[in-house]
């Protein structure tokens, strides 16, 4: 997009063509700070749902004043000469407008019912896949309204493991559908990443503060999946020190901190590898909270015979404060062996962390089993 | 940082809310109304008629 900027903004300022975009991405205020890092002021529309249908971008079309796509990604190397023809072409109205694209109502509650619509829309994709044959793109668009949930006020628990579930059954049943497949790369393993998905974000904002710019707020701060470069190939991590060999540390079985596990993708082949992701929370309820006054929350993985992790230990710094509330959360990948067996894997593993309960209550070191699952395939 | 640029070549047989579009060209742009980025208001493609468009879709990712 920048280099088509660049070959039509003078264009564009003085009122020969406009320019719009349409956004294929889950997050887009992302998009929002990309534009503004570009200095690119043209009205964006949100397609999160992916109702155009693309299956790949990007995409640049010409399209007429009448509406009619007159080119379909003319060279960018000869933007000025194609663009140049395009505006002296003179082209017929058609003889009847495009038809209206009717929206049924599980995507209207996405698009128009805002935050708190948002379980009702995820009703309604359900209900849908309840009373039709397994439809991919409604599949996929259930996935999306999973993720909108679990990063909004509203989430619940398993949210984020239904939208990547989601849109891996959506992309079983249309495997090449490019778009859905990038919702799970960007979470997923070094190994299946065409690229970084966001690590441009904190250039964009250096430059934008250096141009004397506030950059965007971003409703999900990126990281870990997203800003992993891909690998060609896996690096299990070496021996490290356990810190709990012998389990001597006293369990908390998820009362002082929720923890949340995803596998993306869910299901993998023999020697494929998935990136396991854990979500911790301090408990609300009982008003517990992080004590940063001690070390930091460590995640140590044991992973069955024949499978290589890769961190094997997390360490994580604690804030600044003395006590604090925030989510943290802990990427590890997991290599599945060449001769694995079909069926469900279970990868142990255990967090240590320091917590208090209640204002002024006790506060504890403790320790948390966790259990990582993901599905071999049959091999074909 | 990947180059901003062509990443796969774009399959143009789209299934816009049941119903088959072609973006292709001598086809009409789905008259489709989404989200605008800055105000989360409905707009749609059919609001640029009158003038040329230079439609460009993508991510930022």
């Amino acid at each position: 997009m920048p280099g088509w900027h660049e070959a039509t903004k003078e264009l564009e300022r003085q009122g020969k063509v406009r320019v719009a975009g349409i956004i294929e991405e889950q997050h887009p205020d992302r998009a929002r700070l990309f534009m503004q890092w570009k200095r690119m002021g043209w009205p964006i529309l949100v397609d999160s749902l992916n109702l155009i249908g693309v299956q790949a971008v990007p995409i640049t079309l010409f399209i007429d004043e009448h509406g009619i796509i007159r080119r379909v990604n003319p060279p960018l190397k000869n933007a000025a000469a194609v663009t140049g023809e395009f505006l002296a072409e003179r082209y017929e109205a058609p003889a009847a407008a495009a038809p209206a694209v009717a929206v049924d109502a599980a995507n209207k509650l996405f698009l128009w019912g805002g935050e708190k619509k948002i379980g009702e829309a995820i009703d309604a994709y359900k209900a849908r896949r309840q009373h039709a044959s397994p439809d991919a793109a409604a599949t996929f668009r259930l996935g999306v309204a999973y993720r909108r949930r679990y990063d909004s006020p509203q989430r619940q628990e398993g949210d984020f493991q239904a939208a990547i579930d989601h849109w891996q059954k959506a992309l079983d049943l249309n495997p090449n559908q490019y778009i859905w497949r990038r919702r799970i790369q960007q979470y997923g393993p070094r190994l299946s990443k065409p690229y970084s998905f966001y690590d441009w974000v904190v250039t964009a904002r250096e430059e934008i503060r250096a141009r004397g710019e506030q950059p965007p707020p971003l409703v999900v701060e990126p990281g870990g999946a997203e800003f992993a470069r891909p690998l060609k190939q896996f690096e299990a991590e070496g021996a490290a020190a356990e810190p709990d060999a012998a389990g001597r540390i006293h369990r908390d079985p998820g009362r002082f901190i929720r923890v949340e596990t995803i596998a993306a993708p869910p299901s993998i082949a023999a020697g494929a590898a998935t990136r396991f992701h854990a979500v911790f929370r301090p408990n609300q309820r009982i008003k517990a909270h992080w004590n940063n006054e001690a070390e930091g929350l460590v995640l140590w993985v044991n992973p069955p015979a024949g499978w290589s992790v890769n961190p094997r230990r997390v360490a994580l710094e604690n804030p600044r404060e003395a006590v604090s509330l925030e989510t943290r959360a802990i990427e590890f990948e997991a290599l599945a062996p060449v001769e694995a067996a079909a069926g469900r894997i279970t990868i142990p593993a255990y967090a240590l962390y320091y917590v208090c309960e209640d204002v002024n209550g006790t506060c504890l070191f403790r320790r948390q089993d966790l259990r990582f699952t993901v599905s071999v395939q049959e091999k074909k | 940082m990947r180059t901003w640029g062509f990443t796969l070549v774009p399959l143009l047989w789209s299934a816009a809310v049941g119903a088959q579009t072609q973006l292709a060209p001598g086809q009409p742009f789905p008259a489709l109304q989404l989200p605008a980025m800055e105000d989360g208001r409905p707009r749609s493609i059919v609001e640029f008629r009158g003038r040329k468009l230079i439609l460009h879709i993508f991510a930022s990712w």
